[in-house]
């Protein structure tokens, strides 16, 4: 600790810190542009400078070190000189646009030019003017107006870990950009815009559409993924004009990814479904869908689905819920299934093997809290592309790697691009991913000296590859680092969850966890979490999603999804929905396949039109707001759900607020214990591979839900590449294909088949085809793991 | 109560009433101030704050810019604006509405305009028939501007030493 | 991209570095590739920038900063003329007149028949000998235009 006097008030602080830190605590403002409490120290734009005691000249306040006994000046007439001067230096060049620049209202420079500017210029010569090239759909570029802070230099290079941005150049001739004008790809992007300082990097799709001042906030939870992040949904006259993120250390940090920065894009678009509409079968109307309202269209609803339970059973009904619902939405849902007599619930759509329902922990809670991720010393991602599934999770595991050193490992099926190094990278491919996990079981045994199951030990017994002694050294290497680093994790990831024997995954995972007492972190889709914590699972005898489908059940209940795209088998929920005798969707966007099957579509309204709450997977609760009203007819699914409830006369559907909903749900489950390892767990494996081609399959990070599928910048990203089947160099070779030729893929059962182009895809192992779920092109090839190729 | 000589003096040589029919008599013959409106106006300011107007430049772009500090400004919240990009990339209004029965005309939004876009012209005589009619849209505004272009320079050119 | 001696030397190079350091053999690096190549393309910087395993864009700000590095195609000579304040004192105004009149070319310019640059540089530390100018790499001082048409009719 260290005593400092700044402008006479005496502070105790940490030696060595910076002096703007120390300040900032206080309370005490120093102006600044390139200093960024998240980043490294640039000292570059001297706006900080500071007067110190026995120093001859100013000094910056971002890298000046506290030592004891400093006696700072922040106003005095050396610091306010230095201060005002810089200024004047960095208005010399920035252009006076700011009644056209976004960033206007909100703008450091424009405050601190208020604050320590002139009046006039004193410069009458040329402006620098620089040329602003498209660096993408999500971030708009305006050069002239940089000021060479670097922080989206910094940004890039030591938080999101894809340097894209640079400084090339010298002097007055430094122009930020990206080289040879790429374009920016990096999932958290838009972070960058935040940073900013001044208008140079604005946000394209908020581009001129409002302005700061007339914003009105609303606090809310992006339902994007498991992490909860925190998100200020801004609107202009009801219309949701941007989102940006709030500040929360324990979950976002202060960042948010492109998804939800960019998903309200979807929420204004004329995709929305606004009115409820029925099919009657009139001939007249178009497909014989009739636009009515909404006292008709429940009606119609309501005995439709009493038709079916009458004329079958309740247990004729299924219900399907999209991961991205609420709590309040999820517990509705269950509550009017169970009351129509069916236990055929479920919001695991991404998921095909459900044999440990039984036995495996109630619910996918992560064992390590978010704010830990940043903690780890060691971890091991299982079958996980963790920068694009949960990015700011992966921002996290990057901090941990700089600073602790944090050895990461991945065992996984396709050679995915981290923004961190990792330590071991094993690129299986499905088939073996169980062995390759059995094997690190038996290698964890060996040092712990603690018997593996006999099962376990089976999974391991060694094929050709493991005599691969570079492969087993990796092996046991992460075996070595889970069980002597101390704070280390077991991550698994969306692959090993839709792995075909992922119960046998998680079974092996939790194993190693509870031997080495690694945490074991499950990162499920969206808000799924809140579907455990609501039951919105199959009741007793009830079915799961693959069953529902494969079942063909008389009528569906489809809530915020549409099967043939959200579901990993697309084919098989096309096939049920298209067999079902009535099909109840709730949606907020229309779809032109769901008005193939489905009989009655109700609006509902999108995620920032509705408040709900959000559980995500280290168990928060976090409170969404309502950010908007629902446009025009539709309305809160939970509203939906309950007056449908009344329509079919049930009882127990009277909740008048959405807190009379909360309250009826118990949040037991999130304090009920892990479960424990079933010794006598089901281990058969599953995944077959004959002949052919194996198939890896994963869902794109903007096509897991119709409001992503619906927002148009992230459409037009790089992380939202056309469908297409992946093959590496050797492959391409060994088939005779080159870069976007046609092919014909078909399953080896030979009951799907589509034609996609040939894209090179380094990432994909030998003997594999990485062809992504999520677009209509690739369902018709189900969940179906081998597949072959044919020149089209 | 004694009697006031004084008073009953002025009360009956009526020397108010002379005094008075004084007044009337000299004003009988001086020149009138009493202009016959509508047919004569009075001179105005070029000051003077009447209906808005959004100019232009002299090569035919609207000047308005969509920076909304004359809807900021305004006391009244009289303004409504909607922006966007148009297809040149130039920030422009999609929407310019100002609502007469709310404005109050006080000339803020004038000198909020970085532009000398939005102005107030020395319009006073408008009238409206129907409640719709209050809301007065972009190109209403416009066409004002074009309409009245000189006039509304050639006021501001006699104010700017002022300015 | 570049040969095996190139190669060869940018290993040098790096092996002067510890491991987690590699980006310092980057400055070293560019000017080997611009050894071979004369100049430094985009798919060069990117090359180079593979082998040192740095950001493209990083290795483009070096490559940017300094004006040594040549990121157009130049001649087969290149004539670096100071114009810094020592020279500009000593005359280097008619230095670069009397180039730009035996070559007719211009600063950052390249004769017709591309055997020789002119560049204006910034000190090149040599004030004592003022005004001067770097051939290829060779420093030439106290010019005038006689010894100037010496060195011109010397270069091949």
């Amino acid at each position: 600790m260290a005593t400092i006097e700044v402008d006479g008030k005496t502070l105790e602080v940490e030696a060595g810190e910076m002096l703007i830190k120390a300040t900032d605590k206080a309370g005490i403002y120093i102006p600044r542009f390139c200093y960024h409490d998240k980043l490294s120290v640039a000292a570059n734009c001297r706006m900080c400078l500071v007067e110190v005691e026995k120093a001859p000249k100013p000094l910056p306040a971002c890298a000046t070190p506290i030592m004891d006994g400093m006696k700072v000046f922040t106003k005095s007439k050396l610091a306010r000189e230095a201060q005002k001067g810089t200024m004047e230096f960095l208005l010399i060049n920035h252009p006076l646009d700011c009644p056209v620049c976004d960033q206007g209202g909100e703008c450091p420079l424009q405050d601190q030019a208020l604050g320590y500017g002139k009046d006039e210029s004193r410069f009458l010569e040329r402006k620098r003017v620089v040329a602003s090239h498209d660096i993408g759909p999500l971030v708009a570029t305006e050069m002239t107006r940089c000021i060479h802070c670097t922080r989206c230099v910094r940004y890039g290079e030591e938080v999101a870990g894809i340097m894209e941005m640079g400084a090339p150049g010298r002097g007055e001739y430094t122009q930020i950009g990206t080289f040879l004008n790429q374009s920016v790809d990096s999932e958290v992007s838009g972070n960058m815009i935040d940073l900013c300082p001044v208008g140079a990097l604005t946000s394209k799709p908020y581009r001129f559409a409002a302005r700061s001042w007339e914003l009105q906030s609303h606090a809310s939870i992006s339902p994007h993924d498991c992490v909860g992040t925190n998100i200020n949904v801004q609107t202009l006259r009801d219309q949701v004009e941007r989102v940006l993120p709030i500040e929360n250390t324990e979950v976002n940090d202060c960042w948010i990814a492109d998804r939800d920065r960019y998903s309200y894009e979807a929420v204004n678009s004329d995709q929305r479904l606004t009115v409820p509409m029925i099919r009657d079968g009139n001939p007249e109307n178009d497909g014989g869908w009739r636009e009515v309202n909404w006292e008709s269209a429940l009606k119609y609803a309501a005995a439709g689905l009493l038709t079916v339970i009458e004329s079958s059973s309740g247990n004729h009904v299924g219900g399907l819920a999209s991961a991205s619902s609420t709590l309040e939405e999820f517990h509705l849902f269950q509550k009017l299934l169970q009351a129509m007599g069916s236990s055929n619930i479920d919001h695991r759509l991404q998921q095909l093997d459900f044999r440990d329902d039984s036995t495996a922990s109630r619910f996918p809670i992560s064992q390590l809290p978010i704010a830990d991720f940043s903690n780890l010393d060691a971890g091991l991602l299982i079958g996980s592309n963790i920068r694009k599934e949960q990015p700011l999770l992966s921002l996290r595991l990057r901090e941990a790697t700089l600073k602790n050193q944090a050895q990461i490992n991945v065992i996984g099926v396709m050679d995915y691009e981290m923004n961190f190094d990792l330590a071991q990278n094993i690129v299986s491919n499905p088939a073996s991913l169980v062995n390759e996990i059995a094997l690190l079981a038996v290698e964890v045994s060996k040092l712990k000296e603690n018997d593996v199951p006999e099962q376990i030990a089976l999974l391991a017994s060694p094929n050709e590859q493991y005599n691969d002694t570079q492969h087993l050294a990796a092996i046991s290497n992460i075996a070595n680092q889970l069980c002597s680093k101390e704070q280390t994790m077991v991550t698994l990831g969306a692959i090993a969850q839709q792995h075909k024997d992922a119960s046998v995954i998680r079974f092996i995972a939790q194993w190693i966890c509870d031997i080495t007492d690694a945490r074991m972190v499950i990162l499920p889709p969206a808000n799924s979490v809140a579907g455990w914590v609501a039951n919105c699972t199959p009741g007793e005898a009830g079915k799961n999603t693959v069953d529902m489908l494969a079942a063909k059940l008389k009528a569906y209940v489809l809530l915020g999804c549409e099967p043939e795209l959200d579901h990993i088998d697309g084919q098989s929920a096309m096939n049920a929905m298209l067999a079902a005798d009535f099909v109840l969707q709730i949606s907020a966007f229309k779809s032109s396949n769901v008005m193939k099957y489905a009989d009655v579509i109700l609006p509902m309204a999108a995620f920032t039109e509705a408040a709900g709450t959000y559980v995500n997977c280290e168990g928060r609760v976090q409170k969404s707001s309502v950010a908007a009203p629902p446009k025009e007819e539709s309305r809160p699914a939970w509203k939906i759900l309950r007056v449908l409830g009344n329509f079919m006369e049930f009882s127990g559907f009277d909740q008048i607020t959405l807190d009379d909903v909360t309250s009826e749900v118990s949040f037991e489950n999130l304090s009920s214990p892990k479960g424990k390892t079933q010794e006598n767990s089901d281990t058969t494996i599953h995944y077959h591979h004959t002949r052919g081609l194996q198939r890896i399959s994963d869902t794109p990070m903007y096509r897991a839900e119709a409001t992503l599928r619906n927002a148009k910048a992230l459409q037009k990203t790089a992380d939202n590449p056309p469908p297409a089947a992946g093959l590496n160099a050797k492959m391409m070779e060994k088939y005779g294909f080159s870069d976007s030729d046609l092919t014909l893929v078909v399953t080896t059962n030979g009951e799907g088949n589509t034609v996609l182009p040939i894209r090179l895809d380094n990432r994909v192992p030998n003997d594999c085809v990485y062809i992504s779920a999520g677009h209509l092109e690739t369902a018709p090839l189900g969940a179906d793991t081998s597949v072959s190729l044919e020149k089209a | 109560m004694g009697i006031d000589i004084k008073q009953l003096y002025k009360t009956f040589s009526l020397k108010e009433l002379r005094k008075g029919l004084g007044v009337t008599g000299r004003q009988l013959f001086r020149k009138k101030t009493t202009i016959m409106y509508p047919e004569e106006k009075t001179p105005k300011s070029p000051r003077f704050r009447g209906l808005h107007a959004l100019r232009r430049y002299p090569n035919g772009e609207e000047r308005c810019i969509a920076c909304k500090l004359c809807e900021a400004v305004c006391p009244a919240l009289a303004i409504t604006i909607d922006s966007e990009e148009r297809e040149d990339g130039t920030r422009r209004t999609t929407r310019y509405d100002i609502d007469l029965f709310k404005c109050i005309y006080c000339g803020f939004c004038e000198e909020a305009c970085p532009v000398d876009s939005i102005v107030l012209t020395d319009i006073h005589e408008f009238h409206m028939e129907s409640n719709g009619e209050r809301l007065i849209e972009k190109l209403d505004l416009l066409k004002i501007g074009d309409q009245f272009e000189a006039e509304i320079s050639a006021a501001r050119k006699q104010d700017a030493p002022y300015r | 991209m570049l040969s095996d001696t190139s190669l060869r030397e940018i290993q040098h190079e790096l092996s002067k570095y510890p491991a987690d350091r590699r980006q310092s053999a980057l400055m070293a690096a560019l000017r080997i590739a611009q050894d071979e190549h004369g100049w430094l393309s985009e798919p060069l910087i990117e090359y180079v920038a593979g082998v040192i395993r740095v950001p493209p864009v990083r290795a483009y700000e070096v490559a940017s900063f300094y004006s040594m590095y040549e990121l157009k195609p130049v001649g087969r000579n290149k004539i670096c003329v100071c114009t810094n304040i020592s020279c500009m004192l000593r005359g280097s105004d008619e230095v670069v007149e009397h180039l730009n009149k035996r070559l007719g070319i211009g600063l950052g310019e390249t004769t017709a028949d591309g055997k020789v640059t002119l560049k204006e540089v910034e000190c090149l530390a040599a004030c004592a000998g003022a005004p001067m100018m770097q051939v290829n790499r060779d420093y030439f001082e106290n010019l005038t235009p006689q010894s100037i048409d010496e060195i011109l009719d010397s270069l091949s």
